[in-house]
């Protein structure tokens, strides 16, 4: 009964262990995945704010499928305004 | 690819007969026993006024090997988008980020769009051609200059996008399967109600899918355009200055992208044993205008047609053009 205890307290404690490790492996890859999204989706709506643009039929058909992508840009461009906060976050830097 | 058939572009200025030039060597291919089919992708249609009768959408028989095609342009672009509109209007509903909606209704108005469907009903014909096997010869009568060579570019600049955006795909399909392989499970994320999982695959991700298919369309019509064994690119041009300009211009440019134009008519030449003195400042015109032709374009086979006492409509009269454009044909 102890044993069993004492083996599932050790289990949670490396559960938490390797969760700490697996989002700090994370975090960066989920930042540039982020940032890559977002430039795939201005790279394709790039003409409404005046970055050169694929043909627009290119656009076109991409845009049934990038919801995501134009999520995630919408998201970034209301945080543009505090970027170094951002990037302060990501490095640590407090 | 099979060289089995060919395909010719007659382009130049507008006004300066081609359509006259491409319904007269359409002739002499299906003359020939070629079975021929002459598209017309000017707007402005004035095919069917040339043969002296109505064309449309559909291949019309004009004379034995001889079919013709008058392309509807509105209803070509309306085609085009009616589809594409619907699969995003039906996506977007959930999304407010932008404001779509006015966005898509205006679709039919922006830049290139016509362009495109125009190349799209291009490689249709050809596509189609090249599978059925159809036509011997198919001949595009083009819109004017400027806008043809922006069509006849797409193709290249297309494919320089596409790569592009391929391999930023596949960056964020290897972030993608990177975390998943951290988090032991798929991605997923909340678009208005749903929730999408999101693809980390080339071959799940339907972005990737859709450059791929146009990858490979973009490319087939790019490696017809070019290939000088199928396509032939013929000018035509008066003999004036603008038009020679403009004709060396596009000339430059079309070699630029791959594309060789293969020989050049100068229509509507005016040939007289007197010249009456009223047109003599003209007539010098048009012989300095030769020579720059001459000049300009030594490496490319040049054709004159002279300028006919009657307009050159109905058959009978086109087959007085015939003779002077049979040297094309040789060169074949």
């Amino acid at each position: 009964m102890i044993k069993n205890n004492y083996k599932k307290i050790m289990q949670k404690a490396w559960n938490i262990i390797i969760g700490v490790f697996k989002a700090k492996s994370s975090e960066y890859i989920e930042v540039e995945l982020r940032e890559l999204e977002n430039v795939f989706a201005l790279v394709i709506l790039g003409s409404f704010i005046g970055l050169p643009s694929p043909p627009t039929v290119i656009s076109l058909k991409l845009l049934p499928h990038i919801a995501k992508e134009l999520l995630t840009m919408s998201r970034i461009s209301e945080r543009l305004d505090d970027m170094l906060g951002e990037m302060a976050g990501i490095f640590e830097i407090t | 690819m099979s060289n089995e058939f060919k395909v010719y572009f007659f382009i130049g200025k507008g006004g300066v007969g081609k359509t006259t030039c491409a319904a007269a060597y359409s002739l002499i291919l299906a003359r020939q026993g070629l079975k021929t089919l002459i598209v017309s992708l000017d707007p402005a249609h004035n095919l069917g006024d040339v043969f002296g009768l109505e064309l449309s959408e559909k291949p019309k028989e004009i004379l034995d090997n001889l079919y013709g095609i008058e392309v509807d342009f509105n209803k070509m672009v309306q085609e085009h988008l009616k589809d594409l509109t619907d699969r995003i209007k039906d996506i977007y509903k959930y999304l407010k980020v932008l404001n779509l909606d006015k966005y898509i209704d205006v679709l039919r108005h922006s830049p290139g769009i016509e362009e495109y469907a125009t190349l799209e009903k291009i490689s249709e014909i050809i596509e189609f051609n090249f599978k059925e096997r159809r036509y011997d010869t198919i001949i595009f009568d083009t819109p004017p200059t400027g806008l043809t060579i922006r069509i006849m570019a797409l193709p290249s600049i297309s494919l320089i996008w596409i790569r592009k955006l391929m391999e930023l795909r596949m960056a964020i399909l290897d972030r993608r399967r990177f975390l998943e392989e951290i988090y032991g499970e798929k991605l997923k994320a909340k678009i208005g109600n749903k929730e999408l999982v999101m693809a980390s695959t080339i071959e799940e991700d339907p972005v990737y899918k859709e450059l791929r298919n146009l990858y490979k369309r973009v490319k087939f019509v790019n490696e017809i355009f070019t290939n000088p064994k199928i396509t032939t690119t013929v000018m035509v041009v008066n003999p004036e200055l603008l038009p020679v300009l403009e004709a060396r211009r596009a000339y430059d440019f079309l070699k630029k992208i791959d594309i060789h134009v293969k020989a050049i008519i100068i229509n509507k030449v005016l040939e007289l044993e007197v010249i009456p003195k009223e047109l003599n400042v003209k007539f010098a015109e048009q012989t300095k205008a030769i020579q720059l032709i001459n000049n300009e374009f030594r490496d490319i086979r040049i054709l004159k047609v002279p300028i006919l006492p009657e307009e050159p409509t109905g058959i009978n009269n086109l087959l007085k053009i015939t003779k002077y454009l049979s040297q094309l044909i040789m060169e074949d």
